[in-house]
């Protein structure tokens, strides 16, 4: 507690202490009854600046940034995001720190979440989506938990693939650890899941059998009812991991048999900056009352006119703490207000211009690095999605290093690994690209 | 307003009530109970095969301003579930003593029917 007071802080020490004297305590401490064993009781080591002060060291942290043209994907997509959505989203009926969930005032935030979760129930064919989880690890978190609570027999196994990215196993590994869960990966093969292995694997000990399409290395997973089949005949859940780009081009979901559909949203409506995700979390009907998260519902007012509220909150720990289905509060509302934004500005029509972009460019920048000598791509066979592994002869790390010198950003994924992901956001700089990896790649 | 409080039924202080026929003991809450609760829109019930104990909450009854767990009146196995509440949770309000009943349970221990209320000791705490 400062003992002067600043223009950011309402208080007073003189209001501060007339306070304390009106519910009779010493000190601001006493109103919090924080134990000595998790108390912090040090100095955060943050020197204070003027506001001045601190916009130069900001700006200088912020030139460290290197200036790279990203080709980058895994896990985090750049398109473009219509100025439309910057625009209204920044309007200050939406852009505010603390979540309107208040239907008396806030009826216009409760729609967009609504639209929101209307979209992704549209994409998956499912039928109920929340409003947002912090983000698709999360997502992935509370799917592994709800398996585990819906499945009428008893099993502890949480299938993944092999290939997984390790911050979202790590999230994962996390959730499980309470309920008593055991991650156990499952082979892929060619970047897809090696369905003949999966069934060696599934069996009624497995709760839920979790597969993604687009895989971690941008294939197209082409057998995803097989493994909906094998998850249904063990009595298992079948969860998948997508995106709503890749969704408004793929076959639906529910038509290969998920019962929970998570990824992250926020491909739309945001850049990659800031590491943003928007956790997206679709299930079935009769998992309704075992949803994590929000729940916006259209309904009508007593004057018969359409309304929107927060529903069957009885699953939230704001109501039952101990019965919670959940014990995450994280929402991500303005975060989906702007894909819901964004996917409406491209309508269903252009949403799906959108996937063939995601679907044509890496295919043609694939056969394009092909020619290059030194270079292999794709490494794997079937369809891809804004992705794509390429060998090349050089070591790995250093075409990475030798690119990053040269303003592009890739990843290394193996010893003679590089994946790449093109979007309609990198059309303008792929010829400039193709030619630094034909010097760097010899 | 008075309850309906069937004089052959056995109750627990927390407002449910049980009926025993050889062995079996059907479980529900009481008029008094459903009228407390409002408009039942949910009911959460174990599974056939579980195991509940006297005392212990064996479901979760929601209504429009309330959710409450519900409370076992004896021990024993559960050998059926009302389905039909989950479609129909309003039986609950309307036939509390009849189709809103909830579990029937495998009595464990007889004797325990004896440290539940009477018909008229029930009454007396509700008046």
């Amino acid at each position: 507690m400062t003992d002067e007071s600043s223009p950011y802080a309402p208080h007073t020490p003189a209001e501060t202490e007339a306070m304390l004297d009106a519910v009779g305590v010493d000190d601001v401490e006493a109103l919090f009854d924080v134990p000595d064993s998790v108390a912090f009781d040090g100095d955060f080591g943050i020197p204070a600046h003027g506001e001045r002060e601190a916009r130069r060291e900001a700006a200088k942290l912020l030139g460290r940034n290197d200036e790279l043209t990203e080709f980058l994907g895994r896990g985090h997509y750049t398109h473009y995001v219509p100025s439309v959505v910057e625009d209204l989203s920044s309007r200050s009926e939406f852009l505010t720190s603390y979540t309107q969930y208040q239907p008396e005032i806030a009826q216009g935030f409760l729609q967009a979440l609504f639209e929101y979760q209307s979209m992704l129930v549209e994409l998956t064919g499912l039928d109920v989506a929340n409003c947002s989880m912090y983000d698709e690890a999360t997502a992935l978190g509370e799917a592994a938990t709800l398996s585990q609570r819906v499945r009428s027999v008893s099993g502890e196994t949480i299938l993944v693939p092999e290939h997984l990215r390790a911050g979202k196993r790590a999230v994962l590994e996390n959730y499980a650890d309470g309920p008593g869960l055991d991650i156990e990966s499952y082979p892929m093969a060619d970047g897809q899941a090696d369905i003949e292995a999966l069934a060696e694997t599934v069996d009624t000990d497995v709760a839920m059998v979790y597969a993604e399409t687009p895989t971690v290395r941008g294939v197209v997973e082409e057998r995803l009812a097989d493994i909906g089949d094998l998850a249904e005949d063990n009595d298992a859940l079948f969860c998948l991991g997508s995106d709503p780009v890749a969704l408004s081009l793929l076959e639906r979901p529910a038509d290969v048999g998920a019962d929970v559909v998570v990824g992250d949203a926020a491909s739309l409506g945001t850049g990659t900056a800031y590491g943003f995700g928007l956790g997206m979390f679709a299930t079935r009907e009769e998992y309704l009352r075992q949803v994590p998260g929000r729940l916006v519902g259209a309904s009508e007012d007593a004057d018969g006119r359409r309304a929107y509220t927060l529903t069957l909150q009885t699953r939230e720990q704001h109501i039952r703490k101990e019965r919670a289905t959940s014990n995450i509060c994280t929402n991500q509302a303005w975060v989906a207000l702007r894909a819901a934004m964004h996917a409406a500005w491209l309508g269903p029509d252009g949403l799906v211009d959108l996937a063939e972009d995601c679907v044509t460019r890496p295919r043609d920048l694939a056969a394009r690095l092909d020619e290059v000598v030194g270079v292999q791509a794709p490494v794997h066979d079937g369809h891809h999605f804004r992705e794509f592994v390429a060998h090349t002869d050089q070591p790995a790390r250093a075409v990475v290093d030798d690119l990053a010198a040269d303003g592009y950003g890739v990843h290394a994924i193996g010893e003679h690994l590089i994946q790449v992901a093109a979007t309609e956001a990198t059309a303008e700089a792929e010829e400039g690209f193709v030619g630094a990896v034909t010097e760097v790649a010899k | 307003m008075s309850f309906d409080v069937p004089d052959d039924l056995r109750y627990l202080e927390s407002h449910e009530w049980v009926r025993t026929d050889d062995g079996t003991a059907r479980v529900g809450i009481t008029d008094f109970a459903q009228d407390e609760l409002g408009d039942v829109v949910f009911v959460e019930l174990p599974n056939e095969g579980d195991e509940v104990a006297a005392g212990d909450e064996f479901g979760v009854v929601e209504s429009i301003k309330a959710v409450s767990d519900v409370y076992a009146p004896v021990s024993g196995t559960v050998t059926a579930v009302n389905e039909a509440l989950f479609d129909q949770p309003e039986l609950v309000n309307e036939d509390p003593f009849g189709e809103g009943w909830m579990l029937d349970v495998e009595l464990a221990d007889e004797s325990e029917l004896d440290d539940l209320l009477g018909a008229e000791a029930y009454r007396d705490q509700t008046e």
